[in-house]
């Protein structure tokens, strides 16, 4: 058997335009890495073609070690309480190699 | 030309194709970055080509038409801003976002307009180029400007205070990422920076550019027009959401700005026929390009199916389909 480590997973659905800020949060509040995809959907600001620039959606996901969840959980809050839209949730997840989550981003 | 001819320009008719192929519910789905890499293409051919006339034009006048393009840039947004205002269909947040839209551009529409001119043999000023280009930012910092005035008016009336932070973080830092937003956004670095290509490279050089900021561009305007038309319609769809008043306000406020563009063209900047329709179109276009992502990011407050279902779905077609054969017809009667 693998030997399997559990780390939370924080996935977020916002609009492109964030992506910086979610970078930086993710940066500050020393996560290994990020994924982000483009992403296409519908939702209270109405649909998210994806085929414009100003309605292009992203899922930026992020692992962490638990101890680092709730830091990023309270700058995600912060964006939410300017009225950003954004949809966040987090997930139990394993994985392979716990040292590769462990060690910030330059 | 009569009324009909008007529309029966390529670039027009493949508006509508694009607008149709939704509407039935076509399958056709064009390629996802498409239209950002024909607007891409269409912001460097039109900034080539005005840089290039404005290199042999009158300095004096073209700062001339700069300033005035900032002065329209910063007052149609306060114009729209108080018209929302006035309806009471949107709350102030709302009302800020929306009205920064009406103060920028559409490139888009600004090409329809040329095709339209082009297609009828009008002779046009290189001015409006550069107004187009100096148009975009103003409105987005207005529009910054009134979101914040809003927020504090909004915060003073409701003390309970939802949030403690509805100033934002430290507003130095804010006020100048969001300057720095305004002013270095894509479409306005590349359309700037076309414009200064064209305007400094040797005369010959720009020659051998012939077929590629010439000779497609009104093929590559279509493609881009029949993309536009398909997003339109995705967006008009939402009118209902929207609401009547605002639909009115998307048809109102663009003979508004064309209006004071005519004024300006004509009066005060001296304009040809063509020109002062030029800068009647930059008056009553609405940007679908630049002000959205500044406004999803610094008013968040805002809902941007109100501003994108406005300007895209309501004033592009509005001013594609008659605002611009409108707008020539009282450019001719006032400057004619």
């Amino acid at each position: 058997m693998h030997k399997l480590a559990p780390e939370k997973l924080i996935t977020i659905i916002a609009t492109d335009v964030l992506e910086d800020r979610l970078i930086a949060i993710a940066r500050k509040r020393g996560a290994s890495g990020y994924t982000i995809q483009r992403a296409r959907g519908g939702g209270s600001s109405g649909e998210q073609s994806g085929m414009l620039e100003i309605d292009t959606n992203i899922t930026f996901h992020v692992v962490v070690p638990p101890d680092r969840l709730s830091g990023i959980l309270d700058d995600l809050q912060v964006l939410i309480s300017k009225r950003h839209h954004l949809t966040v949730f987090v997930s139990d997840v394993s994985v392979l190699r716990p040292e590769k989550f462990a060690e910030p981003l330059a | 030309m009569s009324a009909l001819s008007n529309l029966l320009i390529p670039a027009v008719l493949f508006f509508a194709l694009g607008f149709i192929a939704r509407v039935i519910k076509s399958d056709l789905r064009l390629p996802q970055d498409l239209a950002k890499m024909l607007s891409i293409y269409l912001l460097i051919a039109i900034g080539l080509h005005g840089g290039y006339e404005l290199g042999k034009a009158d300095l004096g006048m073209a700062l001339n038409a700069v300033l005035w393009a900032v002065i329209l840039g910063f007052t149609l947004p306060l114009i729209g801003y108080a018209l929302l205002l006035v309806t009471r269909r949107v709350d102030r947040m709302n009302a800020a976002a929306i009205a920064a839209h009406y103060g920028s551009v559409s490139a888009g529409t600004f090409l329809t307009a040329i095709a339209y001119l082009d297609s009828a043999g009008i002779d046009y000023e290189s001015y409006p180029v550069i107004m187009l280009a100096v148009m975009e930012s103003p409105a987005i910092i207005v529009g910054l400007l009134l979101a914040a005035w809003s927020r504090r008016q909004l915060a003073g009336t409701n003390n309970e205070g939802t949030n403690g932070t509805v100033d934002g973080d430290n507003g130095a830092g804010r006020w100048k990422t969001l300057a720095h937003e305004a002013l270095t956004n894509g479409s306005v670095v590349l359309l700037l920076g076309s414009m200064v290509i064209g305007a400094i490279s040797a005369p010959g050089s720009m020659e051998k550019l012939s077929p590629f900021i010439d000779e497609i561009f009104m093929g590559v305007l279509c493609l881009f027009l029949f993309e536009m038309g398909m997003e339109a319609a995705r967006r008009i769809r939402e009118f209902r959401k929207v609401g009547a008043v605002l639909v009115a306000f998307g048809l109102v406020m663009p003979l508004i700005g064309g209006a004071v563009g005519i004024a300006v063209g004509h009066w005060v900047l001296d304009m040809s026929v063509g020109g002062t329709t030029l800068v009647a179109v930059l008056g009553a276009s609405a940007s679908y390009i630049a002000v959205p992502p500044a406004m999803r990011l610094a008013v968040p407050e805002a809902n941007p199916s109100f501003y994108l279902t406005l300007a895209l779905g309501i004033t592009f077609p509005f001013n594609v389909v008659i605002g611009i054969p409108l707008y020539h017809s009282v450019a001719t009667q006032v400057a004619g």
